[in-house]
């Protein structure tokens, strides 16, 4: 294929990606009447007043907050559990591990709208709607099976030698966990925490169902209902979707290999 | 041991001395949620000051809520079925007051008004707030769907106002094959609330209902031939665009004021907004009530809004002092010549004042008397999201009015099946 | 000498989460899935397969059912074509490859739901760059033959990402002397494309195929977002359905039962691709 062929491609790869992402910082820079007139592609008189009035106007930044610790916690706690129970089906014995692995498996293919009824009125039963446990559990019982299953393999990878010797230096199957493996897989460790932070912050189901008011809604959904009055905010939300959108993009270029590296750890791997 | 158990018994009489003062505090704050105050808040705030005047030892904290009803009725929800204490007394849209009723959330009111005060709130309003033969909450002000026409266009070709569908749809035609870029005639026909609101008055209109003596008739003929008739509009007689499948209350109030309709259904509020200065047409609009079919009698849905008291209040004769006043006669007149609230009492269409300052509210008492409600039952809301779409394919095309409506009464019918 | 130990209590954490708030709620649902439940009026009633017979005879249920087979295989397919494409492209060395492919990231990455809510402002009617660009006026969300394929695109656009990159891992396998031996062999890329690449790239396809199907399958977020299901139920998939009988009319019963029917379906999906796997696998 020629060089300049091929770039063209490239180009428009990009663009294909990209493209709606841009358009969305251009409307949120629009001041409102130019929202409601098509010539002017380009904003002629940008304006940053859709950002304040995001922050202004209302509890986005509680919004932010609540995303932001429900996300961090369900990661922590993911990878606790997670790494936990791979160390175990890694390297060591466990009765009917075939089973169990093919059980973690099989809830990584529920749909969520399955169990979000029973969900909905235990967690109503223990007086825990509106907060961020509801989400931080479920989350993390969801994430299970993908940080499991990254993290099995990574463990995988480091030779049984290793594990052998931590023990027969007198160090108890824990410590051999916490001090050897772990920082040996701490790729493995990234990589997951990387994806499963993206799939807490993302969620939007569970958002919608648990949380009533802004005291642990989160962002997708404070995206979603985004208040108006009659007419809806355009150039709020643009503003919103951008201010929610930066730190994600940042994430995916600067662990671009990892997040590749993890999503293809089953599908070409396993 | 000794010693410690003087000073507990001193701890626990103070304890009980400042919690006994603070119940004994003076002031009470009776918490108000509402929807947005249409108009100038200043008038609003200034009767509520009049009441903590009169009723020194109470206060008035007034909270505004989101704009949009749903919005508001999932916050209600939410927070009534978690018992929520934050607040007093509720504004409910009509359609609410039979759910939150059987919920168990209102506090019964039936003692407030005697049978003849009873009699006073137009019949409407009164069937929707009574729920198993109690009370649960007070008509505060009252809404309607009216026909908006210009009268101007009217008289250049010699017409009266229709009073059947038939006349609307051969007045409209002929004045749009005369007049350029005009519609028909517009209304709300987008997938919510509003697109059943407008059905039902075609239903009405041709005798048919949606609950007869408790059995589902949403699929009568009569409704069968109303709603081929609303979709009729758009795509046999043309006089309706299909953007109406898509428009609301103010896309098309918008429409009509920028003078590019012929015809219009709308709340009543929008006639104050015509006929401000500077409206394009201004002194052009006349209203009239709704059109009906030969089988039937004209309708027009009921609307307003409806003062309840919070289950879980913790000052309920508080709360109960405050709905007493502003369902008065007196709050009712005031808010009707201040902010264009039309009142729930029908002795106000006879005040002088009134007639004199306010011609349209009063000209409106022969359509809020008649005014019809929905299904006042606890199920009105469920049976709405039911309805909503069946009614929205008939509309677009994409269902028979046949199919539709049977589809809403398999539905409907398993719904109402909870209470058997 | 392998002498494994055992590692039982690693894995209790896990599993004791993974039952409480998985297994149980699935139970937990079957049995609601049996019973007239509504919440806010305290109604509880045992009826038996009551709610699965209404569900039989229920048309806006096979109009979701309908979509969503729709939904699943239009977009599962242009994911494929566009995903293979984009993955070939990509498999050759060039500079700034890592941005590329960080850039052809990002659709994957960030939220459904600001997605959708970017998508609904270039589709809008009035003021959408889209019917700018066309210089056109349709309703792509609001009219009933555009609004599925309206959403499908969206779909399509942010999910290919996710298999671009796993298509060009599996690219990436196979060794490169095989093209050289064709090329040698003097084949068209067509023919390599089909002869050495396509079979080849089986395993990693099937495994694509099968986390793209049950995510279209149980698609809710993007589609609740840009249309609500509407207009008239057109867009309205077997999990909006459910949800909306179970939040909006509050029925926790017959909402149930649709959650069970949705879970029994990717259930089936799930068992019919790992058959097919397993019998790729011999």
């Amino acid at each position: 294929m020629k060089r300049s062929g091929f770039y063209l491609l490239v180009g428009i790869v990009i663009f294909y990606c990209l493209a709606p992402l841009i358009w969305q910082f251009i409307t949120s820079l629009k001041p409102d009447y130019e929202l409601t007139m098509i010539p002017p592609v380009l904003p002629k008189n940008p304006t940053t007043d859709h950002y304040i009035s995001v922050f202004k106007g209302h509890p986005f930044l509680r919004i932010i907050l609540n995303s932001t610790v429900v996300a961090t916690s369900t990661t922590l706690l993911s990878l606790a559990i997670g790494s936990l129970a791979a160390f175990g089906l890694a390297k060591l014995r466990i009765g009917y591990k075939t089973l169990i692995l093919g059980f973690i498996l099989s809830v990584s293919m529920f749909p969520p709208i399955a169990t979000v009824s029973p969900l909905y009125i235990i967690i109503r039963g223990l007086g825990l709607r509106d907060t961020w446990w509801a989400l931080i559990i479920t989350y993390t019982t969801f994430s299970l099976p993908l940080s499991i299953w990254i993290l099995v393999n990574f463990f995988r990878e480091i030779p049984d030698e290793i594990y052998r010797a931590a023990r027969i230096d007198g160090c108890t199957k824990f410590q051999a966990f916490y001090r050897i493996m772990l920082p040996l897989s701490a790729p493995g460790i990234f990589t997951t925490a990387i994806l499963v932070f993206i799939f807490s912050w993302n969620e939007f189901l569970f958002a919608l169902t648990f949380t009533s008011t802004t005291a642990s809604r989160t962002i997708p959904v404070g995206i979603a209902l985004f208040p108006g009055l009659h007419e809806v905010p355009w150039g709020d939300i643009a503003a919103a979707s951008v201010v929610v959108t930066i730190p994600l993009i940042v994430l995916v270029f600067a662990f671009q290999r990892r997040i590749i590296e993890g999503l293809t750890a089953g599908a070409v791997k396993g | 041991m000794r010693r410690l158990l003087p000073s507990l018994l001193i701890f626990l009489i103070i304890i009980n001395c400042a919690k006994a003062d603070r119940d004994k505090k003076d002031v009470v704050t009776i918490i108000f949620k509402h929807g947005k105050i249409a108009g100038d808040p200043e008038p609003f705030r200034q009767l509520l000051e009049r009441f903590e005047k009169e009723n020194p030892g109470i206060k008035i904290k007034d909270e505004t809520l989101p704009a949009s009803t749903d919005e508001q009725h999932q916050f209600y929800v939410i927070n009534l079925e978690g018992k929520s204490s934050d607040f007093d007394v509720l504004s409910m849209d009509v359609i609410w007051v039979p759910e939150f009723a059987r919920a168990g959330w209102l506090r019964d009111l039936s003692h407030l008004l005697s049978e003849k005060e009873r009699d006073e709130f137009f019949e409407g309003p009164r069937q929707a707030v009574s729920y198993k033969g109690r009370v649960y909450a007070i008509p505060w002000y009252i809404d309607a769907g009216i026909l908006y026409y210009r009268k101007d266009l009217l008289q250049k070709y010699g017409f009266k106002p229709p009073e059947t569908w038939q006349e609307l749809v051969k007045i409209a035609q002929h004045i749009i094959s005369r007049e350029k870029g005009l519609y028909g005639f517009i209304w709300q026909g987008k997938q919510y609330e509003g697109l059943v609101c407008n059905a039902f008055e075609y239903f009405w209109s041709n005798g048919g209902d949606i609950l007869k003596d408790g059995k589902v008739v949403i699929d009568s003929p009569e409704n069968i031939e109303a709603l081929s008739f609303m979709r009729d509009l758009i795509a046999k007689y043309k006089i309706t665009p299909p953007l109406v499948t898509t428009a609301t209350e103010e896309p098309t109030r918008h429409i009509f004021g920028s003078g590019r309709a012929v015809f219009m259904r709308n709340w009543p509020y929008a006639w104050n907004i015509f006929e401000k200065d500077g409206s394009p047409v201004k002194g052009k609009v006349g209203v009239a009530p709704m059109p009906s079919f030969p089988k039937g009698r004209s309708a027009s849905t009921l609307g307003g809004w409806q003062l309840g008291i919070n289950r879980y209040s913790r000052h309920p004769e508080a709360a109960e002092r405050f709905v007493k006043f502003l369902t008065s006669g007196e709050a009712q007149k005031t808010l009707a010549l201040t902010i264009g609230y039309k009142p729930t009492r029908k002795s106000l269409y006879k005040d002088r004042d009134l007639i004199e300052k306010q011609p349209f509210i009063v000209g409106l008492y022969e359509v809020f008397l008649n005014a019809r409600p929905r299904p006042v039952s606890p199920y009105y809301m469920m049976m709405s999201q039911v309805l909503q779409p069946e009614l929205s394919a008939a509309i677009a095309g994409i269902k028979t009015p046949d199919e539709a409506l049977k589809s809403a009464r398999r539905h409907i019918d398993h719904i109402l099946e909870a209470e058997k | 000498m392998k002498e494994i130990e055992s590692g039982n209590r690693f894995v209790v954490p896990a599993l004791l989460l993974l039952s409480l708030v998985t297994v149980y709620p699935l139970i937990y649902v079957f049995y609601l899935s049996l019973q007239r439940r509504l919440l806010i009026f305290d109604i509880s009633r045992f009826v038996g397969l009551d709610n699965y017979i209404f569900l039989l005879r229920d048309d806006r249920f096979w109009n979701a059912m309908k979509n969503t087979a729709y939904f699943t295989v239009v977009s599962v397919s242009l994911e494929l074509l566009f995903g293979l494409s984009i993955a070939l492209l990509l498999n050759r060395q060039f500079r700034f490859r890592g941005l590329v492919r960080a850039i052809v990231l990002i659709p994957w990455a960030i939220p459904t739901v600001v997605s959708a809510r970017m998508w609904e402002w270039i589709y809008n009617t009035d003021f959408g760059i889209l019917n700018y660009l066309l210089g056109t006026e349709i309703n792509w969300l609001g009219s009933p033959s555009w609004a599925m394929n309206a959403a499908i695109f969206m779909d399509v656009w942010k999910t290919t990402p996710f298999v671009a990159i796993l298509l060009t891992a599996g690219l990436q396998i196979i060794p490169r002397d095989l093209y050289q031996a064709a090329m040698i062999d003097g084949a068209g890329s067509w023919a390599v494309f089909r002869k050495i690449t396509l079979p080849l790239l089986k395993p990693v396809i099937l495994v694509v195929l099968i986390f793209r199907t049950l995510d279209a399958f149980r698609v809710f977020d993007a589609v609740y977002v840009l249309t609500g299901g509407g207009p008239a139920n057109t867009t309205e998939t077997l999990s909006i359905y459910a949800y909306k009988v179970l939040f909006q009319t509050l029925q926790f019963g017959y909402g149930s039962t649709l959650s069970v029917i949705v879970f029994l379906c990717t259930g089936g999906i799930s068992l019919f691709y790992v058959k097919l796997l397993s019998r790729g696998m011999k």
